[in-house]
């Protein structure tokens, strides 16, 4: 149906084309101009908030709470320096660090290792391994962490790195699953065949030919992951009491109602917590829109 | 596939130690993944619903049973039954003006011939916050003395409607469901424009050709080959509302009272500040098996869908 829908208009579009340009120009132009107002009136409304944080951190107190100015007069620097020192976030922000890379690194072992063996091992049992993995995804984390938390009790791992890192692999391993066996199974045969006739093990294969050539779905499962552990903060909440071990969100907080910092302060450390990942985004940004459309569609 | 179909029938000894053999590669190949989620994830989904008919303070060894109570505790709970009629709101919210905002706005980037990447990047900015840093940035806009809303309606000369907007019962949940939008409308208006790319431009031409216009052109051949970003987009909407902690607990601790309690800070609470896990537990197994019923539902709409 859909080829025969295709080509339909092809030869009629022709005399179309040729009618089109100057029909189209003078009805568009007011249309235009009207889009463009209603797309910058949307940007200003999306960008304000994070404007008037960064306006905020760079002003003086008195200028702050004067509530004159839209853009600070003098920049006061010193607010980046306070809210760094006394908000602890190079620590943060390493931490942050280390449990995203860890967990993301964690989650894409699993998740392709897994993805694979759906998409091309043969096994007994591949259905119901599928059915269980889409049931996991619809497990919402409201309905565990109580007794994730009772586990981790258990096993003396709260308010611990390996704890919370499991936890974070665990979470991420369904979806990143379902990303990579769908990325495996648009991937041609033919040169794990060849390894298989050069006599190499499963595991050879899939180390030296099928990880290389999946480098893009590696890649856009480690840029959603990497967004969502960075900015986990539910079980980082309920695990952490250390503040030297909480991640840049939970640090935050912890921060902001224990030390009632002064709001310039504030303001400059919640936007320092948010250089690491505003940079990520506009480097990574493709990855990311594209992983989440693989992501939330499959 | 081939392999294990082929040598089915044959069943030589050899030819079935080999797939057993394959068999127990792929499950080697399955078993990190298994061991993290069965440990992490499917262990505490059944230990939350035994942790539901038990007692346990948070320390101690003991978790005697209690059958119901835990279960009876909850239904006479309005702050539970509050915060789920607040989500419900937030999901509403969400759904038609949050979706709303981001059709409109994917609809207009894929019109507009420049600057698409910019309102792109800006759009979807939001989302890769996170609830802490949104919920800081919405409390200060918000702030009744000196806060920028208050300040601009002064600016403008209507003071008269300056207000302490999450501090009056009236306006704090209007306010939290303002700050989801904001936060969340730019995730749907990327799944939205990537539907949009991929309805076929020959269509809308043909369609133009027919005299259709542009009302005509979207209904008949955008919305319908939007259908599956939309169910989609509409799905995870909800249970993004439902699900949401951070951003409220920054904002307002579900306060003014209990004014914008929403189900999971209301579990967080019962567990670690009352201390009564039984009763967290409890909730958690009606709210959790509340979302994955609508989860499940929407699976069934969209199979049925594909299966036409």
């Amino acid at each position: 149906m859909t080829p025969s829908t295709l080509r339909a208009p092809a030869p009629r579009r022709a005399p179309g084309t040729a009618e089109a340009p100057p029909r189209r120009p003078r009805g568009r132009a007011p249309g235009l101009t009207g889009l463009y107002i209603l797309l910058v009136v949307a940007a200003v409304i999306t960008l304000f908030p994070i404007f008037w944080l960064l306006s905020g951190s760079l002003m003086s107190l008195e200028e702050l709470y004067s509530g004159q100015s839209i853009i600070p007069t003098t920049f006061a620097w010193e607010n980046y320096a306070a809210g760094w020192i006394d908000g602890n976030l190079g620590l943060l922000l390493v931490n942050s660090l280390v449990y995203s890379i860890s967990a993301v690194a964690g989650t894409l072992v699993c998740a392709s290792l897994a993805g694979y063996a759906l998409a091309r091992l043969e096994f007994q049992g591949k259905s119901i391994v599928s059915a269980i993995l889409l049931a996991v995804m619809i497990i919402p984390a409201p309905a565990m962490f109580i007794a994730q938390y009772k586990l981790l009790v258990t096993f003396g791992l709260t308010d611990s790195r390996a704890g919370y890192i499991a936890i974070l692999i665990a979470g991420g391993i369904p979806m990143s699953t379902l990303i990579m066996r769908s990325f495996f199974a648009s991937q041609p045969r033919a040169l794990e065949e060849a390894g298989r006739i050069d006599g190499a093990s499963s595991l050879r294969i899939f180390a030296s030919i099928i990880l290389p050539l999946a480098r893009p779905g590696l890649a856009a499962v480690a840029v959603i992951q990497g967004l969502n552990v960075w900015n986990e903060y539910l079980m980082a909440l309920v695990l952490f009491d250390t503040d030297a071990l909480m991640p840049v969100q939970r640090g935050l907080m912890s921060f902001v109602s224990s030390e009632t910092p002064q709001q310039t302060v504030l303001l400059a450390a919640t936007t320092i917590s948010v250089i690491p990942v505003l940079i990520f985004y506009l480097l990574a940004q493709k990855q990311i829109v594209q992983g989440l459309g693989s992501g939330a569609v499959k | 596939m081939t392999s294990a179909t082929v040598s089915a029938p044959v069943a030589t000894p050899a030819r079935r130690r080999r797939g057993r053999r394959r068999s127990l590669t792929a499950w080697l190949f399955l078993l990190p993944a298994a061991a993290f989620v069965l440990a992490l994830t499917i262990a505490p989904f059944f230990q939350a619903i035994l942790m539901s008919f038990q007692e346990w303070d948070g320390i101690s060894m003991e978790t005697p049973w209690v059958g119901l109570e835990n279960y009876a505790a909850v239904m006479s709970d309005s702050e539970f039954w509050g915060s789920m009629r607040n989500v419900v709101t937030f999901g509403l919210a969400g759904f038609f003006l949050g979706n709303g905002i981001a059709i409109s706005m994917a609809l207009a980037v894929n019109a507009a011939p420049r600057a698409r990447a910019f309102f792109r990047t800006a759009f979807y900015l939001p989302s890769v916050f996170s609830v802490v840093v949104v919920g800081l940035i919405f409390r200060w806009l918000l702030e009744p003395r000196v806060g920028v809303i208050n300040t601009l309606l002064e600016s403008l000369g209507l003071g008269a409607l300056a207000h302490n907007w999450l501090g009056d019962p009236a306006t704090a949940v209007p306010a939290v469901a303002l700050t989801f939008v904001w936060y969340h409308w730019g995730f749907a208006f990327i799944l939205f424009l990537a539907g949009l790319q991929d309805v076929p431009k020959e269509l809308h031409e043909a369609a133009s050709l027919d005299g259709a216009l542009a009302w005509g052109r979207f209904r008949y051949v955008t919305w319908p080959h939007l259908a599956p970003v939309t169910s989609i987009v509409s799905l995870l909407t909800l249970v993004a509302a439902l699900q949401i902690f951070g951003t409220v607990q920054v904002l307002t601790n579900g306060g003014p009272g209990s004014h914008t309690m929403v189900p999971t800070l209301r579990i967080y609470n019962e567990a670690f500040s009352s201390f009564r896990y039984g009763t967290a537990a409890a909730m958690s197994v009606l709210f959790g098996g509340a979302l994955m019923a609508l989860a499940i539902f929407q699976l069934w709409i969209t199979s049925r869908r594909s299966g036409r």
